[in-house]
């Protein structure tokens, strides 16, 4: 059989390393794990595309997936969204002093609609969700429970991938709509108790910016990252190997994972936006 | 029955089964028995398709594991049973619905775990009294866990049962609760049994017919008294170690 050196052949010439080689070798090495994980992520993705056509056996865990991912998430949710909406309202009315002061409306609106209600909310459920699934899937590798799961004749897949993607996906529209509601919310009480706005200023603003397609743009980004991180968590749990040290490992994997991808996903979507805007 | 031919698997650059070959008849109790890291797990995780082998091949009813498709996979585990060496029972669930696990969905569907005939039967098998059917497993004892993940493994009424180090992390007292209910299970639901452990008592005591592993091959098998007359020095030696 042949045996893999742990030294590459630079490293084991007397003489010293050539450190550009070595460089080189390991970034290929990092593009081919790279390469391999969408592969296997790519793989499982469809195999919990194909789990979607048996929901019937998988209702009772997608409904108790929701709640945890859902509404155990919502009050944290909340919270941030309440305090980036008073946060975007206080700075607008800081740096706009020379435009009117609908201005603030506006600004939160647009901020809270297009970025900070999907991308905040799904922040916060990469650190509550993403990360809580990974190690959960992460504890059921390495303890055995995936292959028993095997062995009894069920598919992880549909028992446990499929109904924390579903979940997610779903339970991040009425998250997002939620989180909408309180950032313009409390810009609105900022602006009044901050700002020496009226109601029908900032309501005035809110108006000037709305548009069905910014709601929509905004339910959109939150179904993709809701998806995004289940997905993620789900892959990268099923990835852990060795013990309680290596389920930590696998929980800020997958937050860091989730975060990345968030970013991405943001930056992939924003052109989206400029198309049904 | 259940043939291993050739099976050849290496892990981390090691072979840890190395040219086995095997046969487990219908209705015997086969102890795989040997030292530690001998392949005895690696061996019952590809009777049941966990591990797919480098070469060689596990037939199961004349079905060969390695290459089973979906469908012919569900239906060879359908007839296999595992008894996971820690357990492997599910974190999230009860006693009770770890155990309706062990039977198919639609037959989970008819009856709530708790009060599935099927699933009382199978606790009542193992000596635990039905209340333990609504605990989660971290309110059990590791030998009520274990007893658990038996019941899990019976209630299908599966034809092979596999145990992995079934006695393993146990007390002397509780592993001979376990090694008791493991002999009396086999004469009463009729299934075939293959037990791995490292016991030598263990195995003396449920095993029809004990194999003994070494190097990842099978180094001698035979009847519990064959084994015992056996003057292969490996079998000795692992029979009556010597303290040095």
């Amino acid at each position: 059989m042949a045996r893999e050196s742990n030294l590459t052949a630079d490293e084991g010439r007397p003489g010293g390393d050539r450190p550009p080689i070595a460089w080189v070798r390991k970034i290929g090495r990092a593009g081919l794990a790279v390469t391999r994980h969408i592969g296997r992520a790519g793989v499982l993705f469809g195999a919990t595309l194909l789990a979607l056509l048996h929901p019937r056996d998988h209702i009772r865990e997608t409904f108790r997936q929701a709640k945890a991912i859902g509404l155990d998430s919502l009050p944290l949710v909340l919270l941030v969204a309440t305090l980036s909406g008073s946060i975007l309202a206080q700075q607008s009315g800081y740096q706009f002093t020379d435009l009117p002061l609908w201005i603030v409306g506006n600004a939160v609106a647009a901020g809270m609609l297009t970025e900070l209600a999907p991308l905040l909310s799904a922040i916060i459920m990469a650190g509550r969700v993403g990360a809580g699934i990974g190690a959960e899937l992460g504890t059921m590798k390495v303890t055995d429970q995936l292959d028993a799961l095997r062995t009894l004749g069920r598919d992880p897949v549909g028992e446990l991938i499929m109904p924390r993607v579903v979940a997610g996906a779903v339970m991040m529209v009425p998250i997002v709509i939620l989180a909408n509601i309180a950032g313009i919310w409390s810009g609105w009480v900022t602006g009044m108790a901050m700002l020496d706005m009226t109601t029908h200023e900032y309501v005035y603003g809110v108006r000037n910016y709305y548009h069905s397609a910014a709601l929509i743009f905004s339910l959109v980004k939150g179904v993709f990252f809701g998806v995004t991180i289940t997905f993620i968590g789900c892959y990268v749990g099923l990835q852990a190997e060795g013990g309680a040290a290596g389920v930590g490992r696998t929980a800020r994997n997958t937050v860091v994972a989730i975060i990345v991808a968030l970013m991405v996903l943001d930056v992939v979507l924003a052109p989206l936006y400029k198309a049904v805007g | 029955m259940i043939q291993i031919r050739g099976l050849r698997k290496s892990l981390n650059e090691k072979w840890v089964l190395d040219g086995l070959d095997l046969e487990i008849h219908e209705g015997m109790s086969l102890v795989i028995m040997g030292p530690s890291g001998t392949g005895k797990s690696v061996l019952l995780k590809h009777i049941v398709g966990l591990f797919d082998p480098d070469e060689g091949d596990v037939l199961v009813e004349g079905m060969s594991v390695s290459k089973a498709n979906g469908r012919q996979i569900r239906e060879i585990r359908s007839q296999i049973s595992y008894v996971f060496q820690n357990s492997a029972l599910f974190d999230s669930l009860t006693a009770g619905q770890n155990i309706q696990l062990g039977l198919t969905p639609r037959e989970c569907r008819k009856h709530d775990a708790h009060r599935d005939p099927r699933v009382i039967e199978a606790v009542e098998h193992v000596n635990l009294d039905p209340d333990v059917l609504r605990l989660l497993p971290a309110e059990l004892s590791g030998g009520m866990q274990k007893r658990v993940a038996i019941a899990r493994a019976i209630v299908g009424r599966q034809k092979y049962v596999l145990y992995d180090e079934p006695t393993t992390g146990l007390d002397p007292v509780n592993a001979n609760v376990i090694n008791r209910l493991i002999a009396r299970l086999q004469g009463e639901i009729g299934a075939t049994s293959v037990i791995v452990t490292h016991d030598v008592e263990s195995a003396f005591y449920l095993g029809d017919r004990i194999v003994l592993m070494f190097d990842g091959r099978v180094q001698a098998q035979g009847t519990p008294t064959e084994l015992r007359e056996s003057s292969d020095p490996i079998v000795q030696e692992f029979l009556h170690p010597k303290l040095t």
